[in-house]
């Protein structure tokens, strides 16, 4: 009796056991598998991934410390000095005024990451959906803007395709680059819209990126194609459906969605597409009080005294800096109780064109300030002002540019006269490189392509400034470490160890 | 026992009588078994030790008692009879809980520690693990700060795991993943730490980290109420700031800093003295076969930082109950806890240092450019503000409510077949609230007031069953089989709700309907529910040959719902030996020498269990048309929120230990000792994946995120344990019971970051220090092949005469500030982590005094000092920040950088734990005894450090591979006084 009870009772044992066994699943009860979102039949799905792929374009481009500070911080517009105990962050900004930039900078590494992820978010939307086909047209020429950017900056770069499989894509020539850019938009372009939709692309921003991408063809792949740039210029300026605007800052205000000059912006929204933090990156900490800001600002970015008095004085784009005394919303004058006390300024705000020194003891009130994007009354740190990414003032510009370099130096001068009128000045009568190249400083400031017109015009590797000349191989950034380490088949760019 | 008249008296009786004493103390022993030597006839001794017996002159008198040496007498022509038995420090017979079950102590051959409640430490004790505290080696248990809610760092033989259950396995009663919360130490019968692999592999999946078995007390099987003490205690306790501080307002105006009038001491004005008290009144006994003991325990914990609390009632029910003739053990414990607790922005403990101490609390806006609320706040600065302020303007507060319920019975088949199922139930709720006012200048203000709750369900369920059988195979040898069956499931579910813009502060976060904005910047709404499955299965067999040479070996097989198909089930295995040497030699005056030598594989979980799986979650908000006015095309993202790695599994540490457990002398001299390797493979950790590239764990997706979670890294460790006490000296007529252990480390070193094929890296960097203006610099380095934990940066020569920094990289170059060199030529400047550990106790007994004082310290770990670090220097330009002065303070005014001048050498004695008790006498019939007592922790410490407090840090926010960070919002030390009673009723 007890014999069977005991072999009963391991037999209930091992049963209970091998139940144990069993190897249990993992429910989700909060989120969605991809094949819950492949079997979706709600039509509005594939629009909000759609956009939501362009959100991931919104991302940080007007943000601190990735693509934007990279482009401003390397060119001779803007400057983060360090100020005393604020700002020295490791030297990064300082060698990015300098041009010692290297393959751990933080920056760098964020400008990468941002990029690829949408590439990433656009190539897995392609791939869910590659039937749909004015939705995979778009996505392949919004990912080719991306790619624009990664040409522009780090140049050899890894292409990566929504058919893909290899987890270590490996570096690409720029020229292989270049050529992939101008395959994806021309195989794609008819089947986007003509209708001027502003923040998603049509057939003239997509245009627009062409035209980029041929003016900056000879930096990119050694051979110029401005002819090519002129074709797609012309297109965009004779279809008639943008005009620049009389009031120059109408393109920048907070509510500048109805801009007739902006032909594709990133629609920055305070409540739901963060990122645009301008105001908290130039303002001074008491900058809180001009305009009553939600958030004390950072008192890092400022314009460099060589590039501010490029500008006349009833230049009416001079109102893109914040510059001289500072006051409160009420009138009264703002002062900076912690200024330093060998500022010759004093304690009462006063953004001056001279900066003292890079480093390390900026003074805090030195510098004009970024002031070309409205801040608007009571504005928190996340501004609704949309960027535009073209305009059709940066349009006619290329137009000249494109024209003066292929010997039409007359034609070109109708075009840059056009920019000059509408913000009051007087018209040129002779047109040479420089002079070009400095009225689109005065036009596009703050709208991150100046280094690429430093580039172009061979005068990035001047001396300026704190700035000693550098070597051509600074002319594209350096892969990041994070990114070479993550990916053993990536190379990194000459003259970068 | 109280057994009654029994038997045939053979010979004329008469009545004895006399009193047992303890030969430790002198006082009589209560419950002392007095029995008849070959009868069934036995009384045991009163209250006082006295008893009284029939026995006739040629019958023998066996005297016995837990933890004492029996003795027996012969009656002869004695009519009273005093007995003064000796204690036993031959621990051999006690038994120690081991996983699912129990083991005499001599037959264990794993590393297995076991405290009892003499062993704990006294005083104003929040959390069980401070009980232990210094007891085990290799134990670490650290509360950097007086936080009365912060957590307390349990490490067991240091780093095990990157993930989530960085700390040991807590077991409350056999239920495996309790929380320290639940059980109040008022109540702990006995804690057992399984050091070793081999004693931990038993719980497997979870045993990596340790495991701490706690055993609450239960009833008695005496009839009637048996027992009812009362604990109580008050405490006071006080900042100390180590050996930093402030420029005092006149100091800082003296040195050129901006004046504004008032003086105010920030530090003073947040703290205060704290009072907490506690009370714990518990009952047992037992009624008809069941036993009982039911306590309830009260705390009121509060912080050095006026705002800062922490109250818990805990009330506890065990109930146990025997039928048929004991075979059938039917248990049941019910445990309810109820807490509070408030808090403040630990931001303020920055400020407190560094605000302008010329600055007045309050301004009417005469002085500050901006003074909202009242108070005097400086647009002057990004990041700073007025301390005072922030801790009234924003608070954090919430309760938590959990019901652990366990019940278990155990049934003998025969007399070696003991079947038992166990069946637990742990639910847990919290709900929180915080609140930014209108006048928070930081925060809530410009937001027009913030204010969110938030709330966490977690159940989980555990039943268990197993099998235990005892054999003799042979004269010599017996066997003890195990083999039993576990399943865990746990459910958590939760919402949270922000609002802002309220009209009115004085709803805190009890209104959130009164906050105009529910979407936007600033608020937040959400919901969430996910459940993990654990499914196991184990077997043991212990055997023992001659009471001399001892067997282990067992093997637990889980499955884990969170990991991917083919990863699902892991195996830890293990096996020990070990051999009583005093058996087969005779060794002289060691009476005891226990060889065991072990080696068990055992795993850790990941920290989530969604992380092999490819989940889409919330994105961003859309809006189709832009336009905010049509509302049927707004929708919420799907997002991937990580990327899957279906080819995650579990994290395995293969871990050998041999030692010694000895006794010298008859037991005068115990101890242990072990040397312990530990090979830790396949650590989770969330890897830098090439962004936008396809994932090469999940076919056909991308990466949408930068990392993944891989199995990635192996890292080995070792250290030498010992252990030791020396009972029953005396010094006259004081007695003396010193005892210390040491831990040395053979630190933990990186074998390997990569996965297969060529993911991975030869270093990872981390720990940067923040603004302002030290971003970007990260002072961590992990390298394959060398120590975790190393700190990397320049050298500090000097001050030059410009009053500017000279610094030197690994070469010899010289530069002016950290950014003047290339990472890769710094050299390594110190480590994290510490050499060794030790803790010494001494007891000291005087008649009814007592006296023990308990010494800790950790030797040759370095700390970076944040504060020295940021705000040492002169800010001679501006006189913005408020300076810490210590006595390492150079004259300089170069704007901060970091070198090796701000990594110290933290190495430190601590007097952690001083009591002096008093019993008072006690002639009353109903009070069994009265236990007056003062006790004071962390009384000093000795140290070189110069920052706010020397222990150890083994994460920065989590996060295991970047150690020894001081951060700016450490919690202010303390050290307290306590004054306790203890009241044992009968």
């Amino acid at each position: 009796m007890i014999r069977y009870t005991k072999t009963t009772i391991l037999a209930v044992a091992l049963l209970f056991v091998a139940a144990a066994c069993e190897e249990p699943v993992q429910e989700i009860f909060d989120g969605v598998t991809p094949e819950e979102l492949a079997q979706s039949t709600d039509p509005a799905l594939i629009d909000v991934l759609k956009a939501s792929a362009y959100n991931r374009i919104i991302g940080t481009w007007g943000g601190h410390n990735s693509l934007w500070s990279m482009h401003e911080v390397a060119s001779d517009e803007m400057v983060v000095t360090h100020k005393g105990a604020d700002w020295e962050d490791g030297g990064q900004w300082i060698r990015m005024h300098r041009h010692e930039y290297n393959a751990q900078e933080e920056a760098i590494n964020n400008g990468w990451g941002y990029c690829y992820t949408a590439i990433g978010d656009m190539n897995l939307l392609i791939q869910q959906n590659p039937n749909v086909t004015a939705l995979v047209a778009e996505l392949k020429i919004l990912r080719s803007l991306v790619y624009l950017w990664l040409i522009d900056a780090y140049g050899n770069v890894p292409i990566v395709l929504s058919t893909d499989t290899d987890a270590t894509p490996p570096t690409r020539t720029r020229a292989d680059v270049f050529t992939f850019i101008e395959s994806s938009i021309l195989d794609n372009i008819s089947e986007l819209p003509t209708e001027n939709t502003k923040t998603t692309l049509n057939q003239w921003s997509a245009r627009a990126i062409l035209a980029k991408l041929y003016l900056n063809a000879e930096v990119y792949t050694g051979s110029a194609r401005w002819a090519d740039a002129e074709a797609q210029i012309d297109l965009i300026i004779n279809s008639g459906v943008f005009s620049l605007e009389n009031n120059f800052f109408s393109n920048f205000v907070t509510n500048n969605e109805n801009s007739s000059e902006n032909i594709l912006t990133l629609p920055y929204d305070e409540n739901n597409a963060n990122g645009f933090n301008i105001a908290q990156m130039t303002g001074h900490y008491s900058t809180q009080a001009t305009f009553d800001l939600q958030d004390s600002p950072w008192n890092g970015y400022a314009s460099l005294e060589e590039f501010y008095n490029a500008y006349e004085t009833n230049d009416a784009r001079r109102n893109s800096f914040l510059a001289g005394p500072q006051f409160a919303l009420d009138g009264s004058p703002l002062t900076d109780d912690n200024a330093e006390a060998t500022d010759p300024d004093g304690p009462g705000l006063n953004f001056t064109p001279e900066i003292n020194e890079l480093a390390p003891n900026s003074f805090r009130q030195a510098g004009v300030r970024v002031g070309k994007f409205e801040y608007r009354v009571g504005a928190t740190p996340n501004l609704s002002n949309d960027f535009p990414i073209f305009r059709y003032g940066d349009i006619l510009l290329m137009k000249a540019e494109v024209m003066h370099r292929q010997g039409n130096t007359a034609g070109a001068l109708n075009y840059v006269n056009q920019i000059r009128s509408r913000s009051g000045i007087a018209a040129l009568t002779t047109l040479t490189d420089d002079i070009l190249l400095a009225e689109r400083g005065r036009e596009m400031f703050a709208e991150g392509y100046r280094r690429s017109d430093l580039i172009r015009f061979g005068k990035y590797n001047d001396a300026w400034w704190a700035k000693d000349a550098s070597n051509p191989s600074v002319n594209i950034f350096p892969i990041p470490q994070g990114q070479l380490d993550a990916n053993p088949d990536l190379v990194q760019n000459p003259g970068y160890n | 026992m109280s057994v009654g008249f029994q038997g045939a008296l053979l010979a004329q009786t008469k009545t004895v009588t006399g009193t047992v004493t303890g030969g430790d103390d002198g006082l009589g022993i209560p419950r002392v078994n007095v029995t008849v030597k070959g009868t069934t006839r036995g009384e045991a001794t009163n209250l006082d030790g006295t008893f009284s017996i029939q026995v006739a002159a040629t019958e023998t008198l066996v005297f016995s008692f837990v933890g004492y040496i029996a003795q027996e007498i012969l009656v002869g022509t004695q009519t009273t009879i005093d007995v003064v038995l000796q204690p036993d420090y031959n621990e051999l017979d006690e038994i120690v809980v081991v996983g699912y079950g129990s083991q005499e102590k001599k037959e264990i051959t794993s590393a297995v520690a076991s405290i009892k409640p003499e062993d704990f430490n006294n005083g104003n004790i929040s959390n069980p693990t401070q009980l232990l505290q210094g007891k085990v080696a290799g134990l670490s248990i650290t509360r950097p700060g007086g936080d009365p809610n912060g957590g307390f760092n349990i490490r067991l033989r240091g780093i095990s795991t990157f993930g989530g259950n960085q700390s040991p396995l807590i077991v409350l009663d056999g239920v495996p993943g309790a929380d320290l919360g639940n059980v109040d130490p008022n109540d702990i019968a006995s804690i057992d730490v399984l050091k070793d692999g081999s004693a931990a592999a038993i719980y497997g999946a979870r045993g990596s980290s340790g495991v701490i078995l706690i055993t609450t007390t239960k009833g008695n099987s005496g009839e009637g109420i048996s027992n009812i003490s009362v604990n109580t205690f008050a405490s006071i306790e006080q900042k100390t700031l180590n050996k930093i501080s402030s420029l005092s307002g006149d100091e800082f105006v003296a040195r050129g800093g901006l004046d504004l009038g008032s003086r105010t001491d920030w530090v003073d004005v947040v703290t205060q003295d704290a009072f907490s008290y506690a009370t714990n009144v518990s009952l047992s006994g037992s009624m008809g076969g069941t036993s009982y003991r039911a306590s309830v325990n009260y705390r009121n914990n509060e912080g050095i930082v006026k705002g800062f609390k922490n109250e818990r009632l805990n009330t506890r029910l065990n109930v146990t109950h025997n039928a048929i003739n004991d075979r059938l053990r039917l248990s049941a414990n019910v445990n309810l806890t109820n807490g509070s607790y408030g808090a403040k922005n630990n931001g303020l403990f920055d400020f407190a240092l560094t605000y302008n101490p010329t600055a007045p609390i309050f301004d009417d806006g005469t002085l500050s450019q901006n003074s909202l609320g009242g108070y005097f706040q400086t647009l002057a600065s990004s990041d700073y503000f007025n301390p005072e302020a922030l801790r009234r303007e924003q608070n954090f507060s919430g309760t938590n409510k959990t019901i652990l319920a366990s019940f278990r019975g155990e049934f003998d088949v025969t007399d070696d077949l003991t079947v038992a199922i166990q069946y637990n139930q742990d639910r847990f709720n919290g709900l929180n609230a915080n609140s930014f006012s209108k006048s928070d200048f930081a925060y809530g203000g410009p937001r027009g007031g913030v204010a969110g709750r938030t709330t966490d369900d977690r159940f989980t369920e555990i039943i268990t069953g197993t099998l235990n059988y005892n054999t003799q195979i042979t004269d010599d040898l017996t066997a003890n089989f195990l083999i039993g069956a576990e399943r865990q499931t746990i459910t958590a579910e939760g919402f949270g709700l922000q609002t802002r813009q309220f009209l009115f502060d004085s709803f805190g976060a009890n209104n959130l309907g009164a906050g105009a904005l529910v979407t936007g910047p600033d608020t937040n709404y959400y919901s969430y529910k996910n459940q993990n499955i654990l499914n196991s299965a184990f077997f043991r067999a212990n055997l023992s040959f001659q009471g001399t040479y001892f067997l282990s070996a067992s093997v637990r097989s889980e499955s884990y719902s969170g990991f991917g198909d083919n990863e699902k089930t892991g195996y830890f295995p293990a096996v020990s030996a070990g051999a009583e040497l005093t058996e087969i030699a005779d060794l002289g005056p060691i009476s005891q020498l226990k060889f065991r030598v072990s080696y068990g594989i055992t795993g850790a979980l990941p920290g989530s269990a969604d992380l092999a799986l490819p989940i889409f979650r919330n994105g961003g908000r859309i809006d189709l048309d832009g336009d905010a006015n049509t509302t049927d095309d707004q929708f919420i993202a799907p997002r991937q929120s990580q990327n899957a790695n279906p080819t995650l599994k579990w994290e395995t540490k293969k871990e050998f230990n041999v030692g010694f457990d000895f006794a010298v002398f008859d037991g005068k001299i115990t101890g242990s000792t072990d040397y312990y390797t530990r090979n830790i493979e396949d650590l989770i950790f969330n890897v830098p994946v090439p962004i936008g590239a396809p994932n090469p764990f999940d076919a056909g997706n991308f990466n949408t995120v930068g990392s993944t979670f891989v199995n990635l890294a192996d890292m080995r460790s070792a250290g030498f344990e010992f252990s030791a006490s020396i009972n029953g000296l005396k010094l006259g007529p004081v007695s003396w019971t010193p005892s210390f252990n040491f831990t040395i480390y053979d630190k933990t070193t990186i074998e390997k970051l990569s996965v297969g094929d060529g993911l991975g890296f030869e270093e990872l960097r981390g720990g940067n220090l923040g603004a302002p203006g030290q971003n970007n610099t990260q002072i961590i380095l992990n390298t394959v092949g060398e120590t975790l934990g190393n700190f990397v940066g320049a050298k500090f020569i000097g001050i030059d005469e410009n009053g500017q920094y000279v610094l030197e990289d690994a070469n010899g170059v010289r530069g002016a500030s950290a950014s003047d060199f290339a990472l890769d030529d710094l050299a390594v400047i110190g480590n994290a982590l510490p050499d060794a550990d030790f803790g010494i106790n001494n007891a000291f007994q005087y008649n009814n005094w007592d006296f023990s004082f308990f010494l800790r310290g950790s030797v040759g770990h370095d700390l970076y000092n944040s504060f020295r670090s940021f705000y040492e220097n002169q800010d001679a330009s501006t006189g913005a920040w408020n300076s810490v002065v210590t006595d390492k303070t150079p004259v300089v005014t170069a704007s901060p950088t970091f070198s090796d001048l701000y990594i110290e050498d933290a190495t430190f004695i601590r007097l952690d734990n001083l009591q002096l008790g008093y019993r008072v006498p006690s002639n009353s019939e109903w009070i069994e005894n009265i236990n007056v007592y003062f006790a004071a922790q962390n009384l000093f410490t000795i140290t070189n450090y110069t920052g706010l407090d020397p222990e150890v840090r083994y994460t920065d926010g989590g996060n295991p591979l970047v150690p020894g960070m001081e951060r700016r919002n450490t919690f202010i030390p303390t050290r307290s006084f306590t004054l306790g009673v203890k009241l044992n009723i009968k």
